[in-house]
């Protein structure tokens, strides 16, 4: 067993003995990737995992490095650029991934992706077009 | 400011662009002349916008050094994700890939460590 493979060992041992209860967290990670359209609720996640809220919150940031909360938010802003990459509205994406306000919605885009999902829908669009951004109507002529 | 490119040092830019792309399956993006190298950089075919990673030519003696003794202790240089660990690592390694550490769950990582034949150990894993 090379360096790492033992560290890896080790890890497992010291961090992740208790494999149930990863399984558990693992559960309420599911449940949210399955019902992020919905408003859901960090009880009803962490009645999934069959673990009370308090235990749920710290396990989730323990395992996985984020709340359940900021997670969720990240889960349906993935969803939310695929969906404006279609070019979907952003009214309809905002309340198809789940969020029930545009305004926090745009918020939460433009802080975890840099752009406005307006700006990122308009650009996903210019896309289609020629590279040099001439549109197919200057090629016809 | 933002992350915009990352490296790997390899051995040899050409064997390594056959690799990370015929193999890995990432796409070349930029390739610019810089004398005896090249600017070399490969991205993701599902963020083609995304990320660029940089196959950085060893012209700095040290860095051999370096390179030997990650690989040598079968430390990753780097870590790639992966939606599904297990097919992955049927995938490569029916395209011939040796593998330093089969698929291991560690958490709520699922992970698997493969030699990227120009001197390093890379890693890919899969969030559970």
């Amino acid at each position: 067993m090379n360096f790492y493979a033992h560290q890896v060992a080790q890890l497992r041992e010291q961090l992740y003995a208790r494999e149930h209860l990863t399984r558990q967290v693992m559960r309420g990670k599911a449940f949210m990737d399955r019902h992020f359209p919905e408003p859901i609720t960090l009880a009803a996640v962490a009645d999934e995992a069959c673990l009370s809220k308090f235990h749920f919150l710290r396990l989730f940031k323990t395992f996985y490095g984020v709340t359940p909360r900021q997670y969720l938010t990240s889960v349906r802003i993935k969803h939310a650029q695929a969906l404006l990459r279609a070019q979907t509205s952003v009214t309809e994406t905002c309340f198809a991934v789940g969020f029930n306000s545009v305004t926090s919605f745009a918020g939460l885009f433009k802080t975890m992706t840099g752009t406005t999902p307006t700006a990122y829908r308009k650009k996903q669009s210019s896309r289609g077009k020629n590279r040099m951004g001439f549109g197919p109507s200057r090629r016809t002529r | 400011m933002k992350i915009k490119t990352t490296s790997v040092m390899v051995d040899d830019q050409s064997k390594a662009l056959a690799f990370y792309t015929n193999t890995l399956g990432f796409v070349k993006k930029t390739e610019i002349p810089l004398g005896e190298h090249r600017w070399l950089t490969v991205v993701s075919k599902e963020e083609q916008d995304g990320v660029e990673l940089l196959l950085e030519p060893m012209g700095f003696a040290p860095a051999r050094t370096y390179q030997k003794a990650l690989f040598e202790a079968g430390i990753p240089l780097t870590s790639f994700q992966v939606e599904d660990l297990d097919a992955e690592y049927e995938r490569l390694t029916a395209l011939g890939v040796v593998f330093s550490l089969t698929p291991t769950t560690m958490g709520v990582v699922r992970l698997a460590v493969l030699e990227d034949t120009c001197g390093n150990h890379i890693q890919i894993a899969q969030i559970l």
